[in-house]
């Protein structure tokens, strides 16, 4: 079995390996030190604006942002006049447009609607991989105004020559390379919608009134221009409802192994681009090391939980009862019995095999789900919602920590609050005031990072707290009791890490606007988790540049004897303790109530 | 701040040329010119020329004579790809499992190697007793509600078996009815725990299911009557013989035999799972063909070994086969199933 650990060290190995000349790449284009291709140069002199210092820039940003809104509002809303839309699919309701505009704007692709059934190939070219490169370029070009304001600088740079080089310096050559590599392995490249085809067996699809055998439909499209983007952009909004566990999105092992190595390699690269460019590798190497130490444990854990049978099918030891305290009952206890279960019989030495597909191998399944959520993707290559109860705890942790690598420059942004955190708790403990590159780190910095740090917590448990105590959430859940919970939990969660995948079972569907039976509570999760996306999206970016705005105007203080360094291995255990331990303040009662219950819990659970 | 909105625009009007028309365009001319077949979506030809399906996706099979592919949820709509997302908790999972399991599990051990289980599932089932209890159906719907209501909104002809029940039962309906004040106009669905309640009881040892009769004119008529045999009770009420038979040796089948894929269109069952489905095919193609049966199944044998692969040479995973690509060989070396 041990080879069975190849395929995540590989894709480690891959990543780490790539990151280090990317990275180079990263801060020659993003200093600007480049040539342009003949006419980009004269593109660029169009849209500079000239030097902007955090605040300019900011607004540049959240301006650029609105805009974007409009046009996905726009985009989706035109959908059944625009072209490349054979199959004449109608008007989205207005919360899933809502909802989805919010989505792939904030860079997170939580999708109450599926690609194949709801979106033309107008759609998800404008639409969606518009906002699959735009989105990603955002984040990217914050963390770059971020490490310039560290710096001292007073002028960040200029967002929309950042955006331009990320994209096409960057996004654009990646993405066509990927997806040629995409097409040769399986993946459609066409602008076509759907083929129909007789089945080998003829009328095993059924017969329709007439007795005329059913013919399958299969659905296709520029797929291959799509993919590419959604992994290097961390997107993880997928072209087809299955996303990547989709043969037409993931025909094979291979694109399995480049779809994960795609979406690691920016958010690894951003790492050391942030060391690169503040002249401080050593400091940029602790926190590689810190964030893949807790990408290889969640990795491990989804592996190891997710080799094991499928335990609503094995069979259960003689039944217990337990006696439970009980306010009513004679006596204070009532008697609770699980009773025992006999096993199917099944050959589940592959693990749980349930919304796996086979060709990518056994371990791809809960890698990807490691994986998905550390860099806030939210791909899937398996169905997470049947992925075993502990298994299921790791994609959480992923989006509740949400700096492991994380996504397109908020991950290292996200990462830099605890940081900061961190430096000020350490500072207190010994008593001297606390620094961070050189800098004293003061009340106003520590307030704009816990700001920016609680906004997380409180826009995941809270609409989760309000869903699962109310027939809002309740009525959408679809598997029973903890794991309900669960769905509900993950929903917010991945909304407000910016991540995008789902325990998808949750009844979160309208679709088109004529649907005559919408998922009873699609309306209020659509406005809920589409507002949670953009309160959690633009509050951790502003914050922290103006944190690092105003930590960099201070004066750096002259390196002492009693300074705390940044490039240790004692920093890498305060970084790596106070992101499990708050981490584990925040979310444990959460991760009790839903897998850990769910694991525990009788199995399976009646109904 | 109006020059920030201006420059927006023109960022946009520069940027969405490149991502959105160009950059689609160039895979497009790639794909098209280098890697014609799979931008196209891996479509293979029939024994006629016309196109059967893709390689990639998933396609019903119901003859025995083919290989079958994994269960989907999505029903084999490769318009509409879905994974069953129920989780291990979810009652639902075992059912669906243990309803597929049924009626091919066979005996591992014991003086019925190798026998099939479904005809102790119906004699067991005809003695309608449960651990002590009687009334198997009863009990079943007792426990699994939601399984009731569930064979009652399957099919209409269920309701409509439901719906003539009612009118045969006011005496049951209308307690039913002061029992549930907050529905007043029961539908089929409402009554079906209280349906099966009382069907148990009238009928020891049965559960409704379609039966196919001639009818005067000689055509097939399909109705719902009360049997003691057949694939419903063998798939329904396996879970159930089997927590009262826990030591009976089976046969493990493999796993992805019974368990739904991702997309609902896994174009790939287990070497395992075809090697499982390898008897029942090859006798099929002998019967069909007429030919000796030992030397079809090493005919199939080799085919099946010719197709099995691992990606990355074993390092991640087991040997699959593709299922359209198998029986494609199947139906151009034996012809057409009879």
């Amino acid at each position: 079995m041990l080879h069975l650990w190849l395929l995540p060290a590989a894709l480690i190995v891959a990543a780490v390996l790539v990151s280090i000349p990317l990275s180079k790449f990263a801060v020659w284009i993003m200093e600007g030190r480049y040539r342009p291709l003949p006419g980009f140069g004269w593109i660029e002199r169009k849209i500079d604006s000239g030097p902007q210092d955090w605040k300019q820039y900011t607004a540049a940003l959240l301006i650029f942002n609105v805009i974007l809104f409009v046009w996905g509002y726009v985009v989706l809303a035109l959908q059944p006049i625009m072209p490349l839309n054979p199959r004449q699919l109608g008007m989205l309701a207005p919360t899933t447009i809502f909802n989805s505009v919010a989505s792939f704007m904030t860079n997170t692709n939580l999708q109450d609607y599926s690609g194949d059934v709801h979106f033309s190939n107008f759609s998800q070219i404008f639409f969606t991989i518009s906002n699959q490169y735009i989105s990603a370029a955002v984040g990217f070009c914050a963390l770059a105004a971020i490490i310039r304001a560290f710096r001292g600088e007073k002028k960040v740079g200029n967002f929309f020559i950042d955006m331009w080089r990320v994209l096409i310096y960057m996004f654009v050559p990646a993405a066509i390379l990927s997806g040629v590599l995409f097409i040769q392995q399986g993946m459609p490249m066409t602008f076509k919608s759907t083929i129909q085809v007789a089945t080998l067996e003829p009328g095993a699809m059924g017969t329709d009134d007439k007795g005329v055998a059913k013919e399958q439909t299969i659905v296709f499209g520029p797929v291959a221009a799509m993919i590419p983007i959604k992994q290097i952009g961390t997107n993880g909004g997928g072209f087809f409802g299955a996303n990547s566990a989709h043969p037409y999105e993931n025909p094979s092992a291979w694109t399995n192994f480049i779809t994960c190595f795609d979406m690691m390699m920016f958010p690894f690269t951003l790492v050391l681009m942030f060391g690169r460019m503040l002249r401080k590798m050593r400091h940029a190497i602790v926190i590689y090391g810190v964030m893949l130490t807790l990408m290889i444990g969640m990795i491990a854990w989804s592996i190891y939980f997710e080799l094991k049978p499928n335990p609503g099918l094995t069979a259960h030891p003689p039944s217990v009862t337990y006696k439970i305290p009980s306010a009513t009952a004679k006596g204070g206890f009532r008697e609770l019995t699980i009773p025992q279960v006999a096993g199917l019989p099944i050959e589940q030495h592959l693990g749980n095999l349930e919304g796996k597909e086979l060709r990518f191998g056994t371990v791809a399944g809960p890698t990807f789900a490691a994986l998905t959520t550390a860099v806030t993707c939210g791909a899937v290559n398996c169905a997470h919602d049947s992925l075993n109860p502990l298994t299921g705890l790791s994609p959480m942790v992923g989006m509740w920590l949400n700096c492991v690598f994380g996504g397109k420059g908020v991950g290292m942004i996200n990462l830099l609050l605890f940081l900061i955190i961190g430096v000020f708790i350490a500072g207190q403990m010994v008593g001297r005031s606390p620094e961070y590159l050189g800098r004293k780190v003061g009340a106003r910095e520590v307030k704009l990072a816990v700001i920016a740090l609680l906004v997380h917590p409180l826009m995941i448990l809270g609409p989760t707290g309000l869903f699962a105590a109310t027939s809002w959430g309740t009525k959408a859940e679809f598997n029973p009791a903890a794991h309900g919970f669960s769905e509900v939990m993950y929903q917010f969660s991945s909304a407000s890490a910016n991540n995008g995948s789902g325990f998808e079972g949750l009844g979160d569907t309208w679709g088109f606007n004529a649907n005559p039976t919408p998922a009873p509570t699609s309306r209020q999760l659509d406005i809920a988790a589409g507002l949670v996306m953009l309160f959690s999206r633009y509050l951790p970016i502003v914050a922290p540049i103006a944190m690092a705005a105003f930590l960099g105007m201070k004066k750096e203080a002259p390196y002492g004897l009693g300074t705390m360094r940044d490039d240790t291995m004692t920093f890498y255990w305060l970084l790596l303790g106070t992101i499990v331990i708050i981490g584990a303040l925040l979310f444990l009662p959460v991760a009790f109530l839903g897998p850990v219950a769910d694991h525990l819990g009788p199995m399976p659970f009646g109904g | 701040m109006s020059r920030y909105f201006s420059k927006s625009f023109l960022l946009f009007l520069f940027v969405i040329p490149i991502i959105c028309i160009i950059y689609p365009s160039v895979l497009w001319v790639i794909g098209q010119v280098f890697f014609p077949f799979q931008a196209n979506g891996s479509i293979v030809n029939g024994p006629d020329g016309k196109p059967v399906g893709s390689l990639l996706i998933a396609q019903p099979f119901t003859k025995d004579e083919y290989f079958q592919p994994r269960p989907s949820a999505a029903s084999y709509d490769a318009s509409a790809s879905a994974p069953s997302n129920l989780s291990a908790s979810n009652y639902a999972l075992r059912d669906r499992v243990a309803r597929s399991l049924g009626p091919i599990v066979v005996y591992s051990d014991g003086p019925k190697k190798g026998q099939q289980v479904a005809p102790d599932i119906e004699a067991w089932f005809q003695q309608d007793k449960f651990g002590g209890q009687p009334h198997i159906v009863a009990q079943w719907d007792d426990a699994h509600n939601e399984l009731a209501q569930g064979w009652v909104s399957a099919d209409p002809t269920h309701g409509a078996y439901v719906d003539d029940w009612t009118k045969k039962h006011p005496n049951e309906v209308s307690k039913w009815k002061k029992d549930n004040p907050g529905t007043p106009d029961p539908k089929a669905a409402d009554l079906a725990v209280l349906f099966f309640e009382t069907f148990s009881k009238d009928n020891p040892g049965k559960f409704p299911s379609a039966v196919s009769h001639q009818s005067a004119d000689g055509k097939p008529v399909t109705a719902i009557e009360p049997v003691n045999q057949g694939s419903d009770i063998q798939s329904i009420f396996f879970d159930m013989w089997r927590q009262e038979h826990a030591d009976a040796p089976l046969q493990d089948v493999p796993a992805d035999m019974v368990m739904a894929s991702g997309s609902g269109l896994d174009p790939h069952i287990s070497l395992q799972n075809a090697e499982y489905q390898l008897g029942r095919i090859s006798q099929k193609w002998a019967s069909d063909t007429k030919r000796d049966p030992k030397q079809v199944r090493s005919e199939i044998e080799q085919m099946v070994e010719a197709d099995a692969w691992a990606p990355f040479g074993g390092l991640a995973g087991e040997k699959f086969v593709n299922v359209l690509q198998l029986n494609l060989t199947l139906r151009n070396k034996y012809g057409q199933p009879q």
